[in-house]
């Protein structure tokens, strides 16, 4: 058999137009709320409006009598019925939380769902929901998790001493005697407030019973469907294969749909004792309230370095105000564990410790969200770097430039354990500071700094661990390994082929990315591949899309797939053609002679195979579907380098971004277009992080921004132009890919932090708590107090 | 007050007549009365923009617009922006091309705002493009390649 491909382009490293986009730029795309079924009803959630308090009484009975209200229950009504969320274990875990799907005797944040009113439509079932009567007793709240972790501080669950979910201390060579000998020893501290997604579209889900051939369907805004079905099962008491999930069209995810709720739990159970659909669409008050939040830690970092300004220790305390529950599934070591574990990033550290703590409090549970606890984790080191930079008088690139781990010094184990290895830091920054024409942009800071602006330059590296496979657990301290992934590759009768897999898009054009691997592969052309990515019924097993993996699971299991059919259309080909096999290549969707002077065209292959299969020996003919698992053992380090410049109005304190470069190497491209969205889209959020974006609670646990009049993200005027470029190198993953979605928003924190602080050092100023408002930022200049 | 309340719309070139409730939004009235389901609620606040449609020749946010007040209008939303051969609009054809859209949920309430911006102003520069787009938010792309693409719509538009 030959290896020979006639492809004349390959489609991997195009800007393959994506159809998966066409129904959504034609207004045909079908997201959750689109989807309407006969006789379905409505959900609406009576939520807490307190952040801690003990639930007297429940009142249903207007609310029950409402014309169109078919049922109302509360937490007590389903006790013993389903399952409630316990903490999934964790290594590191400080105590168990329990959270019901309608709170029992307690609230513990404000947006908890108490009560649940079904009815035959949405407005009704929440004008149900304003007659139902709650008494109250008030508890004191915790809000602060340095607070919380106090002895005598109030507890939020009675089982959780301290409030600590989580808890770790670790250390690794000998940071202590590296700090006692450093040259230097630079201490900071780093506060980022909380924000959220903020996917576009909020969660949603429509549960029906019976409806196709399987007792329940459920169409839900979700990243990770075969995990929905999994659990779904588990909590309702139904085996796996009574379930169908479909994701539909997903208006952005971002990790906060790679959750799991009580909320859509709860409709599975109403479908199926109600047998009839039902539906819930959450709306955007509560996507502020009861859809994860991010972020909210409180950093002390401290860094020992030699006289050239080489890091030698490093050592953090950090404490994550996690929310009131432990987020189902991936815990709550997210933040905590991820801020602390991943704080090296791109850098050669010797030695580090840190300690840290995910204390609960009375507000919503915080949960993934794109490149959790690294952007923290990346700013609060960046920043001590700069300073580090200023003590020694050594330019801020040049000290990071001696810090990353150069490629020949992989593959290298930094001190949190993890191995670098084919990744492009040096030449990223390299490239970076190139393309920004660093010392020109620092000779105009200067001469900006004289005319009495405030311009500062920020530098950032990062390192993002993708497509981990099954030796490093995505969830850290937990038992969620979830490093495999399969693909089934059909060729159909019609001769084209469908791609199926369990990795669900929500906007990175994972179907395209799959067909351009499979185009290359298999010799089939393009607009002859089709893909499906969101119903379990067509997929194979497969974990879903996050932790930047998708391209790299779905990708590598494409080419392992792609083998095998391969080979099975190439022995049929070769029988049919009458000509060995060896002579055979596929291209342009036909079996051909290398000389070209035979061919047959892969759907008379396929029919012929399927519907006049007589005199075709039976091991040829074992059918052209395979199904292929993927595991790249380890994960790959994409990495990349940002250059910000902003500038600050003095009389407003108001930050603006001149200049953003990037340099990043995500492996193999597939999709150049489509990398550059996920990259640009990235660091856009970053801006929001780093600038805007924050959930503000008072001292009640009582939120703040429950609109998006109240909470902001960037807007078309807020973003920069980020000029791009690519310093890739492959992976060791099948096909040389890495991934691409989350990198991109820890190097922009960093780099407009770092930038921010740059300016304002300038005056004397100087800056240790995000998102950098202009409040802050002048309060910090020292204009405000 | 009335509880309901009959109207009368044109929605992308079709009459309609029903009866609606007083309290009912524009948005809810054209997805779940007419099911036309391309228009998309972001925010309910009137601010992602994701759910802006034409009303008579000018952008209106259709979550706060009531339908009672659209009686008598002609509105357009993403599903009329197709020729009657199918064939999509230039400004839809630039945002695929250019790869601006990715989740696509703010797609719709994007492609509308650009109509009216190249309307008004026919070869805009990026400032303006930005600051017209700054009605409607985005989470996916950065807005780099929607600036891109209502650039390259202004371009087509102009030929």
């Amino acid at each position: 058999m030959s290896d020979t491909r006639f492809v004349n382009q390959r489609a991997v490293g195009t800007s393959v137009l994506p159809d998966e986009a066409i129904p959504l730029v034609e207004g045909d795309g079908r997201f959750l709320n689109d989807i309407k079924l006969a006789g379905m009803y409505h959900v609406a959630f009576l939520r807490s409006q307190h952040a801690h308090a003990r639930i007297l009484s429940i009142d249903t009975s207007k609310a029950k009598t409402l014309s169109g209200v078919i049922k109302v229950i509360t937490g007590k009504d389903i006790l013993g019925k389903v399952e409630p969320f316990r903490s999934m274990p964790n290594r590191f875990s400080g105590g168990e939380s329990v959270q019901h799907w309608l709170a029992v005797e307690k609230v513990r944040f404000c947006g908890e769902a108490i009560c649940a009113v079904v009815a035959e439509d949405r407005a009704t079932a929440e004008d149900a929901v304003e007659l139902i009567e709650v008494e109250y007793d008030p508890l004191p709240a915790v809000t602060d998790p340095r607070e919380g972790e106090k002895d005598d501080a109030p507890r939020v669950h009675d089982t959780v001493t301290n409030n600590y979910l989580i808890k770790r201390e670790y250390q690794r060579g000998e940071p202590a005697k590296a700090f006692a000998d450093a040259h230097l020893v630079i201490k900071r501290q780093f506060r980022i407030h909380r924000k959220q997604a903020l996917c576009l579209e909020g969660r949603g889900v429509v549960a029906a019973w019976r409806e196709g051939s399987f007792p329940l369907t459920l169409w839900i805004s979700h990243q990770l469907p075969y995990v929905v079905r999994h659990y779904i099962a588990l909590h309702l008491g139904l085996a796996e294969n009574d379930v169908r999930i479909i994701a539909p069209h997903t208006g952005g995810g971002f990790g906060q749909k790679a959750s799991i709720y009580p909320e859509e739990f709860l409709c599975a159970h109403l479908a199926l004792t109600l047998r009839r659909p039902v539906k819930w669409v959450e709306d955007r008050f509560e996507n502020m309230v009861a859809s994860t939040h991010a972020r909210d830690q409180y950093i002390e970092v401290e860094v020992a370095f030699d006289k050239d300004g080489r890091i030698l220790a490093l050592g953090s305390d950090i404490w994550v105000d996690v929310g009131a529950y432990s987020t189902y599934l991936w815990s709550a070591g997210m933040e905590p564990l991820q801020t602390g574990g991943l704080m090296p990033g791109p850098y050669k550290v010797p030695a580090m410790r840190y300690r840290t703590r995910g204390v609960a409090t009375n507000k919503t549970p915080v949960g993934p969200y794109r490149a959790v606890g690294r952007p923290s984790a990346s700013a609060s080191l960046e920043l001590v770097l700069d300073e580090a930079a200023r003590k020694l008088s050594i330019d801020p690139a040049e000290l990071r430039m001696r810090n990353l781990i150069p490629m020949e010094a992989m593959p290298y184990r930094n001190a949190n354990n993890l191995v670098h290895d084919n990744v492009n830091y040096v030449p990223c920054l390299k490239l970076a500071s190139a393309k920004a024409g660093y010392e020109k942009l620092r000779a105009e800071q200067k001469e900006l700094l004289s005319q009495g602006k405030m311009r500062g330059i920020g530098i950032s590296c990062f390192a993002e661990l993708t497509g981990l496979g099954t030796t490093t657990a995505v969830g850290p301290g937990t038992l969620l390994q979830p490093g495999r992934d399969a693909v089934t590759l059909r060729l159909e009768t019609t001769g084209v082929l469908t791609i199926a897999a369990a990795l669900p898009s929500q906007g990175q054009r994972i179907m395209t990315a799959m067909r351009q691997v499979a185009c290359d592969e298999l010799g089939i052309k393009l607009e002859d591949i089709t893909s499906m990515s969101n119903d379990t019924s067509m997929a194979p097993y497969g974990f879903g899309t996050f932790a930047s993996r998708t391209a790299v699971f779905g990708s590598g299991a494409v080419i392992q797939a792609a083998k095998e059919l391969r080979r099975r259309i190439l022995a049929l080909g070769a029988f049919l053609l009458e000509v060995p096999v060896e002579q055979l290549t596929i291209a342009n969707s036909e079996i051909q002679t290398l000389d070209r002077s035979k061919s047959l065209s892969l759907r008379a292959m396929a029919e012929r195979s399927f519907f006049t299969a007589k005199g075709i020996p039976d091991e040829l003919n074992k059918g052209f579907e395979v199904t292929s698992f993927y595991d790249p053992k380890h994960g790959s380090f994409a990495g990349g380098a940002h250059i910000v410049a902003v500038d600050i109005d003095t009389d407003t304190g108001q930050v603006s971004i001149t200049r953003y470069i990037a340099a990043e190497d995500i492996g193999t491209i597939i999709n150049p277009a489509v990398v550059e969205g996920q990259i640009i889209g990235g660091i856009a959020q970053g801006v929001g992080e780093a600038l805007m974006e924050e959930l503000i609670y008072d001292e009640e646990g009582q939120p703040r921004t429950v609109t998006l009049a109240d909470y902001l993200i960037p807007s078309a005027i807020d973003i920069p132009n980020v000029e791009l470029h690519h310093a890739s190198t492959p992976s060791h993953a099948l096909g040389g890919f890495k991934g691409c979605g989350e990198g991109s928003i820890i190097g922009a924190v960093g780099a407009i932090a770092c930038a921010v602080v740059d300016a304002m050092s300038r005056r004397g100023g100087d800056l240790h708590e995000f998102p950098a408002t202009p409040e802050r930022v002048l309060r910090g200049l020292g204009v405000v107090t | 007050m009335a509880r309901e309340q009959r109207i009368e719309v044109t929605v992308n070139g079709r009459r309609y007549e029903k009866t609606v409730p007083v309290r009912l939004s524009l948005a809810d009235f054209i997805r779940d009365h007419l099911d036309l389901t391309g228009t998309h609620l972001g925010c309910e606040h009137g601010v992602c923009g994701a759910c802006t449609v034409m009303l008579d020749g000018r952008t209106a946010r259709s979550c706060l617009t009531l339908a009672v007040q659209a009686d008598g209008a002609e509105i357009v939303t993403i599903e009329g922006l197709r020729s009657e051969d199918g064939k999509r609009h230039i400004v839809q054809d630039a945002f695929f091309e250019n790869f601006a859209l990715q989740c696509g949920y703010c797609t719709p309430g994007m492609l509308m705002t650009t109509i009216e911006l190249l309307q008004d102003t026919p070869n805009p520069s990026e400032a303006e493009i930005r600051e017209a787009l700054s009605g409607n938010l985005c989470r996916c792309s950065g807005y780099q390649a929607i600036i891109k693409a209502v650039q390259v719509a202004a371009e087509k538009m102009q030929k």
